[in-house]
């Protein structure tokens, strides 16, 4: 038996910005929820469960944002969920009989037939709609730390021109945690992994305790940290800082060899949405006859070739195996080495996107269940653990200011700063400045003014989200994120001015406010 | 570089004109309100040049919403084109975002134009037949064009670009008309000053007044930045004597830093405990750190010569997005 020598933490940033739409059934961009359930969500509950079960002891920390718990937590959005679920069931239905003639495709149609029965039965009877609750029985265990992020996922780095609305970020963000899971956060995820040392005093305030920072946010701090990325820093103001490892990272992720390219995972871009014919898909695809991913997907990676074989499960699972192997030596290997030069066991922190893992890699969830089953019975020089586990255990750290810096492309501010998107900038700033003003000029207002000041916190929050200025450089559905800066800063500003001249529509102020109904016990005056 | 965005072309086209677009009823209810917001309006704006199509390029969904909206905008930027008409023009385009709502007929006739009559007839239509439904409220936005207030604003693009943006009220302008004569702003031109307060130094960066955001390349990272927005006389004139006119400052920020900074002056390596709050300093001086410390930077040199060639490619589809990641991609 290998003595333990580090630690090993896996954070998985689970995120998707507000989208709620009572007003129509055409907005596409609801569906991502829906995949990232069936997708993400359900089998990473499932994957604890089953350890829980088979009494495997592991650790993992996740953070789930406001927005994404706030539509979690909708009554709409749950209902929309089992209707797409049910339209996935009929559609697997008559894919079975579509296949029938092929053995290895029909297995699959069952195989999808059997995976979407069996979400609406965990979401219906065993989740009974609530995965908020799901996720927190994990936590309420002991094996899983749900960590906060900024209340819209506001980026930092733009945002702290008015650092109130910084604060604001992170107060939103610490009180909708507390309402879903009865508890204070210790940790927060900065939206973006965005750090700005004018954060600290905000982040101190409401009590977090660490945040997570992209490598070089680590690496480039002031003064240079002895250990790296091996362990944490603690800033001046007490923020401790856990530093992304660069190794496990691009283990993962590598263009080259990063573990989802495996040949016999399954193939993402290959849809029945865009495959099956036109007439037979059309009821499945968006309403205005668009073609779609629908989820049923029938190939493998196979290669780099348009020739593309049919997805077989077990070559899948088998890969999984070999790289869940794969990531279990090399950790071994890396914590050996490092534990030399130490005088603290060193921690290898892993963050990915949550999404990662079974929306775009969809062997992910599996990857990981087999992972932390090796590591649990498996001899390795390493344990799983949380950050607040290693601070509790080791809370001697390096003082030291963690770099300004995000795990955007190049490391800094220029996926949401560049010549695509940056003319949104003056009008989050000026509507941060209105807020302020706002909340100074009517300070524990009363009655409709209150309501009407409250939306205007809403309406301000949501459009600081900083996944709208990330579509716009990513250049897919760029109308959609132009239309919600839009419509934010719009009623924004037109609440603005009805409050100031004291003509609050009331009307208007109901109909936005069912619209945009994130953050229901909001309180403005965190502006003042 | 100079630039501005396609947006901001386009966007100079409007005024702040979204309360309006959408404060339907009570405006046109209460013509009084209409007229003020006007004002206030066209104090901000001075400059509706002229404009054409460009309202409908936000396009997104087709809703049945959308279709009022765009037409809507339609109407909007053809009356944008001269000053004077906004306080009529504006109320015409609230009649017509109005008009799906409750109580809408009553406004319509109050305001009729010649230009909104089709779309309010159309929606007219559904409105009744919707009777006894729910107040919908149609709404379309615009962002502003300006917000008529001087500013200079510096963010960090990176750890060695800034990215400035400004505007000059049209109450400062004045003053500076007042000040130096009326043709203030042909006889200078703008420059952009940027100062490095950590290191101590200032350049100037010649600017144009066609830009009112600008990306500037500075040498030094991890240094406190300010911009300052002045004009400088293309021709001296009796009332411009000075070299240099101010206008205003930005904000002042740290630009990122960009590399392992290894103090070598440093002599002390200071540790906290979380829990107490007890601290410590340990001498760097001490072998075994610095050992350490370079094995453990040689790891990151290696990371990089691995890895050096590799560009992350976009591996994934990003439509949905869950992060910026470029990992992810």
């Amino acid at each position: 038996m290998q003595e333990k020598k580090g630690y090993v933490s896996f954070v998985l940033h689970a995120h998707l910005p507000f989208i709620h739409h009572p007003e129509s059934d055409d907005y596409l961009e609801e569906s991502w929820l829906y995949e990232a359930i069936s997708e993400t969500y359900i089998p990473l509950l499932t994957i604890f469960q089953k350890l829980v079960d088979e009494g495997v002891n592991f650790r993992v920390t996740m953070s789930m944002t406001p927005p994404l718990l706030s539509m979690l937590d909708n009554k709409l959005l749950q209902k929309k969920y089992i209707n797409y679920l049910k339209q996935h069931i009929e559609l697997s239905g008559k894919e079975i009989k579509r296949t029938a003639g092929d053995e290895r495709l029909n297995k699959l149609s069952h195989y999808y037939f059997d995976r979407y029965s069996n979400d609406l039965h965990l979401f219906k009877d065993v989740y009974k709609c609530n995965l908020i609750a799901a996720f927190k029985h994990f936590q309420d265990i002991g094996v899983l730390e749900i960590i906060t992020c900024g209340a819209t996922h506001g980026y930092f780095p733009i945002l702290y021109v008015n650092e109130k609305t910084v604060k604001a970020q992170i107060a939103v963000g610490v009180q909708t945690y507390e309402r879903y899971f009865g508890r204070k956060p210790r940790g927060i995820w900065l939206p973006e992994c965005g750090y700005v040392p004018e954060a600290d005093k905000y982040l101190k305030e409401f009590g977090i305790d660490y945040i997570i920072t992209e490598t070089h946010g680590i690496l480039y701090a002031d003064p240079t940290p002895i250990y790296g990325t091996y362990a944490p820093i603690v800033s001046p103001q007490g923020v401790v800082a856990f530093g992304r490892d660069m190794e496990s990272s691009r283990q993962v992720w590598s263009s080259i060899n990063g573990y989802p390219g495996d040949f016999n995972y399954r193939e993402f871009y290959r849809d029945i949405g865009y495959d099956a014919d036109y007439d037979y898909i059309k009821p499945y695809i968006a309403h205005n006859g668009v073609r779609v991913h629908t989820g049923i997907k029938y190939y493998r990676i196979t290669g780099k070739t348009e020739f593309k074989d049919y997805y077989n499960l077990q070559w899948a699972k088998d890969s999984a195996e070999r790289q869940a192997g794969h990531f279990f030596d090399s950790r071994n290997a890396q914590i050996e080495n490092l534990s030399k030069y130490m005088d603290t066991p060193p921690i290898i922190l892993c963050p990915y996107d949550a999404e990662l893992y079974g929306h775009w890699w969809y062997e992910g969830p599996y990857w990981l269940y087999v992972l932390f089953k090796k590591i649990y019975y498996d001899d390795c020089n390493f344990e799983l653990i949380t950050p607040s586990e290693f601070i509790d255990k080791y809370p001697n750290m390096q003082v030291a200011t963690p770099c300004r810096s995000s795990w955007g492309a190049n490391g800094y501010s220029e996926v949401w700063l560049n010549p695509t998107n940056d003319y949104v900038h003056r009008h989050l700033h000026v509507a941060g400045d209105r807020m302020c003003e706002l909340a100074n000029l009517y300070p524990n207002a009363k009655g409709l003014k209150k309501k009407a000041l409250n939306q205007c916190a809403r309406e301000l929050l949501l459009a600081q989200s900083s996944d709208w200025l990330f579509i716009i450089t990513n250049g897919t559905m760029v109308d959609y994120a132009k239309k919600r800066i839009k419509d934010h800063i719009g009623r924004f500003t037109k609440l603005y001015y009805q409050i100031k001249n004291d003509e609050i529509d009331e009307d208007f102020l109901k109909d936005i406010s069912k619209k945009d109904c994130v953050f229901p016990d909001i309180d403005y005056m965190i502006y003042r | 570089m100079p630039r501005k965005t396609k947006e901001q072309n386009d966007l100079e086209l409007r005024k702040e004109e979204n309360i309006e677009k959408t404060t339907t009823k009570k405006a046109a209810k209460t013509p009084k309100k209409a007229t003020s917001t006007t004002t206030k309006k066209s104090s901000t704006t001075k400059k509706s040049t002229s404009t054409t199509k460009k309202a409908t390029t936000s396009s997104s969904k087709a809703t049945t919403k959308k279709s009022t909206s765009s037409k809507d905008s339609d109407k909007k930027t053809t009356t944008a084109k001269s000053e004077t008409t906004t306080a009529s023009s504006s109320t015409k385009k609230k009649t017509a975002a109005s008009s799906t709502r409750k109580r809408a007929a009553t406004t319509k006739k109050a305001t009729t134009t010649k230009k909104s009559t089709t779309t309010r007839k159309k929606t007219a239509t559904k409105k009744t037949s919707n009777k006894k439904e729910k107040v919908e409220v149609v709404e379309y936005y615009d962002l502003p064009y300006r917000y008529n207030q001087t500013v200079v604003k510096v963010l960090a693009q990176t750890p060695t670009n800034l990215f400035i943006y400004w505007d000059i009220s049209d109450k400062d302008r004045k003053n500076f008309e007042k000040k130096y004569g009326e043709h203030f702003f042909e006889n200078t031109r703008p420059v952009l000053i940027v100062h490095n307060d950590t290191i101590g130094y200032s350049f100037e960066v010649e600017i144009n007044d066609f830009a009112n955001s600008w990306y500037l390349n500075v040498a030094d990272s991890k240094c406190d930045y300010r911009i300052e927005l002045g004009r400088r006389p293309i021709t001296k004139t009796q009332e411009i004597q000075d070299d240099y006119i101010y206008v205003s400052t930005s904000n002042e920020i740290e630009s990122p830093n960009d590399h392992i900074l290894f103090n070598k002056e440093q002599k002390m390596v200071y540790f906290k405990n979380v829990k107490t709050g007890e601290q410590i300093s340990k001498p760097i001086s001490s072998i075994s750190f610095i050992r350490n410390m370079g094995k453990i930077y040689n790891i990151y040199d290696l990371y990089k010569e691995l890895y050096q060639n590799e560009s992350i490619e976009e591996l994934y589809d990003l439509s949905n997005p869950s992060s910026g990641n470029p990992s992810s991609r």
